[in-house]
């Protein structure tokens, strides 16, 4: 197979057709996507605009339906978070399509591992015995699995727009046009259906919550409006405390799993030396492995093993590290995404309908390009500790903000101006919301289940 | 449409009917069957339980038999059997790795020390379906008549209705789940909580309602099974099985997992 040749496009039709492609192509596709991934970094740097998806766990018809939503590679700049195996029928498929078109596209595809990319839970979660089924050796899991080793642990979007160009698309059915901001507001977030059309969209530093979250009377949803706290939360931090000034928008740091203790910068992670199986410990494993949960500072999992982090960690990595957002995946939500800690962080999923019985939704995140600050001189990551003299968070009384206060770096109050009690704006967010892909007849559960005679 | 932080609330995959319901000789036997949780009811549900509900919730399915004359009825729900879960971590689990972790982890951060919210995360729960408190269900010897129930009579109604799953943090699974079949005289209904806690423990927990509609009696048996991980996959290891297959299925777990208690009762209703 040659790089670039019509070898390779050939294995990617053949792929799309969701048909393996032989042990030898195989071999070779692999090889060739270590030589490129082994010239990346632990962050690979991604220029907006970007799409960002979440786990796809083996769901090859969900990935075409992905895909079709969100505009084909290379047309379409993609950044993947890992967990491509396991759980879904096609995790072969669906993985060699995303490395052939790696290989073939290198700059408009990025992926990055996600905690299921490691030989020990492949073999327990099914892409093992996947590989073993449809090749008769595990010679295939073996070269996939040296891939695995090579993938980047984390992604850096620089050049994201801090507000949307607004879908000039159709409203979808039963969007309520009273909620929604004036034509030339400042959009923050944007949900379109998987036809395009807008579902919700809302105004940055809108006083008036444009699209009140559970405020549509004529919803046909059973669940109770949710209590206030939840509802605008999520844009609070950005629509809060800020004039009318456009600012540029901080970087966003994409990982699969979150924060570790270990870890205070980016350039900590540029550090770690990534090229083996994921471990039990250490940062490398926090970073595919831990959670956010709405607690304060860092917490143990109560499984024994794992950390989660709270709004205050999150917050503190972000001022530091000058990001607006971290994007990342791991956890299940039926809505495909969740914001949370006043939108700090996101998590995205793309795996809809899970495991083929969940029927929840899937989402990608489309970062737009920020045509507005071009002089702009973004500031290289992690070189100067935070600070920002007087700068405070909601809860920075905590014991892990220890940043706080050592004022020698204005550089961002000044960016922000008269303003430093903020951190940046998060950048404008396109969520596409997709539902599964109609499933075929082979090797899918069958809806009804069959009777059976159990006892 | 509503919304919540630009999620739509309310969207719902295709391929889901929500109920299913028969009535035969005076019981109504119904199940529900809709996608997982949204984020507001599972806040809901996390506030009213205490604890963090499982990945997957299926907190709007069920599986129910009603007897319509007495109105007796026996449900099976996730929220009841989550509610018997252990809430204060007395019963609480280490995943296989979780020494390892720790010991070099309190090194580093002896100020992260806190376990988050303590309790039983893998949801094992001893749940044998909610029922009114009259008529009583009575301790009983009668065991189930599995004869009457391996004839081939025929199914008029059948269903299989997960109530939740976890992954345990891909350290295993946790998942209960409901079987029914009514046949023209009876019908049986097995609630199964199976636990597999990789290189820990497995359980396997079953509750088996069985109904014989002529004469109104309900048995109720209640199964627990316990064993270590390493003592199945020796005893596995000493067969010709696929021990990876066998230990990813319940059906043919049971026989290699000891029985650890057992209960059977039982009503007559008229």
């Amino acid at each position: 197979m040659s790089s670039g040749g019509c070898d390779l496009d050939k294995a990617i039709q053949q792929l799309r057709a969701c048909r393996p492609i032989p042990e030898n192509q195989v071999r070779e596709l692999c090889h060739k996507a270590r030589e490129l991934l082994i010239e990346e970094g632990n962050v690979v740097g991604v220029d907006a605009p970007v799409t960002i998806c979440g786990d796809i766990h083996g769901q090859f018809h969900d990935l075409m339906e992905l895909f079709r939503v969100g505009g084909d590679v290379p047309d379409t700049n993609y950044l993947f978070m890992g967990d491509f195996v396991d759980r879904g029928f096609y995790s072969l498929e669906s993985f060699l399509l995303l490395l052939c078109l790696k290989v073939r596209y290198p700059d408009r595809i990025t992926l990055i591992r996600g905690n299921h990319e490691s030989r020990q839970i492949t073999t327990v979660y099914g892409f093992y015995d996947e590989c073993l089924r449809k090749y008769g050796s595990a010679n295939v899991w073996r070269y996939c699995c040296e891939v695995f080793d090579y993938l980047a642990l984390g992604a850096l979007v620089s050049g994201a727009a801090t507000s949307l160009v607004p879908t000039d698309g159709p409203m979808a059915e039963n969007t309520n046009l009273d909620n929604f901001p004036d034509s030339d507001a400042d959009i923050e977030i944007e949900t379109l259906n998987a036809n395009g059309e807008i579902m919700y969209r809302y105004a940055r530093n809108s006083d008036s919550q444009s699209s009140q979250p559970n405020s549509n009377p004529a919803s046909s949803s059973p669940i109770a409006p949710t209590p206030s706290r939840v509802g605008p939360a999520g844009t609070g931090a950005t629509s809060s405390a800020n004039g009318s000034v456009k600012n540029d928008t901080g970087a966003i740091l994409c990982v699969h799993g979150g924060l570790s203790p270990l870890i205070d910068t980016i350039d900590k992670i540029r550090l770690l030396d990534r090229k083996q199986e994921v471990p039990h410990e250490g940062a490398m494993c926090d970073l595919l492995w831990s959670d956010p949960d709405e607690i304060e500072g860092w917490g143990l999992s109560p499984r024994g093993a794992g950390f989660l982090f709270g709004a205050d960690i999150v917050k503190c990595f972000n001022y530091k590290n000058d990001l607006s957002l971290i994007a990342r995946a791991h956890q299940l939500v039926m809505e495909g995404f969740k914001e949370m800690f006043e939108s700090t962080i996101v998590t995205v999923w793309s795996a809809p309908n899970y495991c083929y019985r969940c029927g929840n939704v899937a989402a990608i995140l489309e970062l737009g390009e920020d045509g507005s600050n071009a002089g702009y001189q973004r500031r290289s990551n992690g070189d100067q500790g935070g600070g920002g003299g007087g700068w405070i968070l909601g809860s920075n009384d905590g014991s892990s903000s220890n940043m706080v206060g050592n004022g020698n770096d204005r550089r961002l109050s000044s960016v922000l101006g008269d303003n430093m009690q903020r951190t940046r704006d998060g950048p404008g967010r396109r969520y596409r919301v997709f539902e599964a892909a109609p499933q075929d007849s082979r090797g899918m559960p069958a809806k009804k289940p069959v009777a059976d005679y159990f006892l | 449409m509503s919304f919540r932080n630009g999620a739509p609330v309310d969207t719902r995959a295709p391929g889901h009917e929500a109920e299913n319901s028969i009535t035969q000789n005076g019981f109504k036997i119904t199940t529900q069957k809709l996608p997982i949780l949204k984020a507001a009811p599972i806040e809901e549900m996390t506030k009213q339980l205490g604890i963090t509900p499982p990945e997957m919730i299926f907190g709007d399915n069920f599986a129910r038999v009603d007897h319509v004359a007495s109105g007796w009825r026996i449900e099976f729900n996730a929220f009841d059997a989550l509610d018997r879960v252990d809430k204060t971590g007395d019963s609480m689990l280490k995943v296989s790795y979780s020494k390892e972790w720790q010991q070099n982890r309190q090194k580093q951060f002896e100020d992260i020390k806190e376990v988050v919210k303590p309790f039983d995360w893998s949801y094992s729960t001893d749940y044998k379906g909610s029922t009114p408190d009259t008529p009583k269900l009575e301790p009983t010897t009668k065991p189930i008549p599995l004869e009457l129930l391996k004839r081939p009579d025929p199914i008029l109604f059948f269903d299989d209705v997960v109530l939740y799953e976890d992954e345990l943090a891909d350290n295993g699974i946790a998942m209960l789940s409901c079987k029914i079949r009514v046949m023209p005289a009876r019908l049986l209904l097995l609630s199964r909580f199976f636990m597999r806690l990789d290189d820990v423990v497995f359980r396997i927990r079953d509750t088996r309602v069985f109904v014989e509609f002529a004469t109104g009696e309900v048995i109720r048996e209640y199964t627990a099974r316990e064993e270590k991980y390493e003592v199945v996959r020796k005893t596995l290891a000493g067969t010709k099985e696929d021990v990876l297959a066998i230990m990813r299925d319940p059906n043919r777990l049971a026989e290699y997992i000891p029985i650890v208690e057992k209960t059977t009762d039982t009503v007559k209703l008229k």
